[in-house]
């Protein structure tokens, strides 16, 4: 579902020199999958979701959703390509405050095209799930962390995207909430789509399909793949 | 989905825009008052042609001059291309302020109302209560709105001019011109108020010295001319042909009071560009700063599939929903502060005309420049990747 190779980042600094990150990174994630990617403050976790769900550009290396070679596209058609292919799930929400908890969830079929009663209808369904359906008319800043993070998740499957992304998804969140956001993504691994976490907690995210490290710019354990259970 | 809610989180934003659209609009109002005042006169003075007699004289406004006798009337009558001379008196209501015509001076004007007004552009004055004048009136008064409002007259009132009493008849709709601030009698009635304000005329006429009638006594005259006929040169036709006049030739008229407006023409032009360029600038700095802060926003829709386009036209929409917002508030913000000073200097002053151009104008030119700022953002925006959007509104 998901391919990536030899993806390269490197930062500079204003005035300074310039910072490696990511140093040729191969990733492969199928469908059914869920893989942790796990390393320490500022390893470069965030920035390899960010390449391979097209929010930024990479240096060097490629990605391809399916078998479409979506970094290669133009922004306009990157954009579609997240559309139709990824959702997001990250580590401070990212809900609209101006919107209400429904609102935030039914945003994400309106640039698919997809927007209508039924979304609605599925946007509900998707909060009952999370047990935040009577929070629907909430905005963001009525709603607790945990409640947040649930309606980002709901956003995020709403248009069944074959690929999801989680950016430290519990990193904001108490131990019974991370709880409910990593079944939660697990199930969605579990129900057919791909899934990657990077996350500094990959425990709470066990029994994974794989666990790899990035240390240097690399992913370490890199092509191995294996159950890992807790 | 976000039709009702379309303005949810853009309070700020409205009241800054408002604040701007109501500076915009105020000023612009003042302007407007002083074009309309301009522009009133303007179009008198090329209705008609306004004779006076030779010299110095008591009159005022259109008429200062020296006495223009009956027998000069009679002459001016008889001149080829003239069709109809309204004898005048027109006076100073309080003969301590100053001869000059200004904005708000107070002036008697007695009309022979034997003779249909000659003016092209005001062959009638627009009554809004009671009635205008008519033959063989005397001891009546119809006067101007500001005059009215000032005083608190209306229709049935009592006025007192030179120890004699008059009564209302009628009340002049609003032109935001000069005869908003006028006492319109009998030419009769007005020939007795002269005589009763100057004492070197009264002194004069106990003397004998010089046979004058009342039908002498005239400030000026109205002068109408055929159709067909140059008004120029009707009026050079009547300096040549009938002696002891000054003739005001209509355009030059015109250009001598444009001339005489300049200043004014050049305060308005400073005001309304001082108002394009606050009102402008708080507009454009309030739409562009209101999608900035929304960065984040952007950054995560983008995330979420949106493409150039769709952000584009959503950010439109909404910049052209606040700013019209923005703008009517702004407007009502400005007429009420406008109505709110008028009332508070009272004396029935006028200084803001609030016109459907201007408001429109207002409206437009706030929706144009926040459409402007709202692209120019956007553009801004857009450039951004997904990511680097996030990071930065957060």
């Amino acid at each position: 579902m998901l391919r990536a190779r030899g993806l390269v980042k490197t930062y500079r600094a204003p005035a300074g020199p310039r910072i490696p990150v990511l140093d040729g990174v191969d990733v492969d994630v199928k469908a059914g999958e869920l893989v942790v990617v796990a390393g320490a403050s500022g390893s470069g976790k965030s920035t390899l979701l960010n390449l391979l769900g097209l929010l930024e550009d990479a240096d060097a290396g490629d990605v391809w959703f399916a078998d479409e070679h979506v970094s290669a596209l133009g922004r306009s058609a990157r954009s579609g390509a997240r559309g139709r292919f990824v959702g997001f799930v990250f580590q401070s929400f990212l809900l609209l405050p101006s919107l209400t908890a429904l609102d935030n969830v039914v945003l994400a079929a309106r640039y698919v095209g997809r927007s209508g009663p039924e979304t609605r209808r599925r946007a509900r369904e998707l909060l009952e799930e999370l047990g935040v359906a009577e929070r629907h008319e909430h905005y963001p800043p009525q709603l607790s962390g945990g409640e947040q993070q649930r309606v980002a998740f709901c956003r995020a499957v709403l248009n069944d995207p074959p690929l999801l992304l989680a950016d430290e998804p519990t990193g904001n969140l108490d131990d019974a909430n991370a709880h409910v956001i990593a079944g939660a993504l697990r199930r969605r691994a579990a129900a057919g789509g791909a899934v990657v976490v990077v996350t500094h907690r990959p425990e709470a995210f066990v029994p994974a399909t794989a666990v790899f490290r990035i240390e240097n710019g690399r992913l370490e354990g890199y092509p191995l793949k294996k159950e890992v259970a807790p | 989905m976000l039709g009702p809610r379309l303005l949810r989180g853009y309070g700020f934003t409205v009241a800054g825009i408002a604040i701007g659209v109501a500076g915009l609009t105020a000023l612009g109002g003042m302007s407007e008052r002083i074009v309309r005042f301009i522009e009133g006169g303007d179009r008198f003075v090329l209705g008609q042609i306004s004779v006076a007699g030779r010299g110095l004289g008591m009159g005022t406004g259109f008429t200062a001059g020296g006495l223009l006798p009956a027998s000069a009337i009679r002459a001016i009558a008889g001149v080829p291309g003239v069709a109809g001379v309204q004898p005048q008196v027109m006076l100073p209501l309080n003969p301590t302020t100053s001869q000059f015509m200004t904005l708000t001076q107070e002036l008697v004007l007695g009309l022979d109302l034997s003779v249909p007004i000659p003016n092209r552009h005001y062959p009638t004055l627009p009554v809004r209560t009671g009635r205008f004048l008519s033959g063989g009136d005397r001891h009546v008064a119809v006067v101007g709105a500001a005059f009215a409002s000032s005083r608190g007259l209306d229709v049935g009132a009592r006025l007192t001019l030179e120890g004699e009493t008059y009564e209302i008849v009628g009340v002049l709709d609003r032109t935001l011109t000069a005869p908003d601030r006028f006492v319109i009698v009998s030419i009769a009635d007005a020939r007795t108020q002269w005589v009763a304000k100057d004492p070197m005329l009264r002194t004069v006429l106990a003397s004998g010295a010089v046979p004058v009638r009342a039908e002498d006594l005239n400030t000026g005259a109205a002068v109408g001319w055929r159709t067909g006929e140059d008004p120029d040169v009707v009026a050079r036709r009547i300096a040549e042909r009938v002696a002891g006049v000054n003739v005001q030739i209509p355009s030059e008229l015109s250009r001598q009071l444009r001339a005489s407006t300049v200043f004014f023409s050049a305060l308005l032009t400073g005001i309304a560009a001082l108002g394009l360029v606050i009102g402008g600038l708080s507009v454009a700095n309030t739409i562009a700063a209101a999608v900035f802060e929304r960065i984040r926003d952007f950054g995560v829709k983008r995330a979420l599939g949106a493409t150039d386009a769709q952000l584009g036209r959503e950010v439109l929409t909404e910049s052209l929903a606040v700013t019209l917002s923005g703008g009517v508030t702004g407007i009502v913000i400005a007429i009420a502060l406008g109505r709110g000073i008028d009332l508070w200097i009272s004396r029935g002053q006028q200084l803001f005309l609030f016109s459907a151009r201007l408001l429109a104008g207002a409206l437009i030119f706030a929706g144009l420049l926040g459409a402007v700022a709202a692209l120019y953002a956007t553009l801004r925006v857009v450039r951004l990747s997904p990511a680097e959007a996030i990071r930065r509104g957060a």
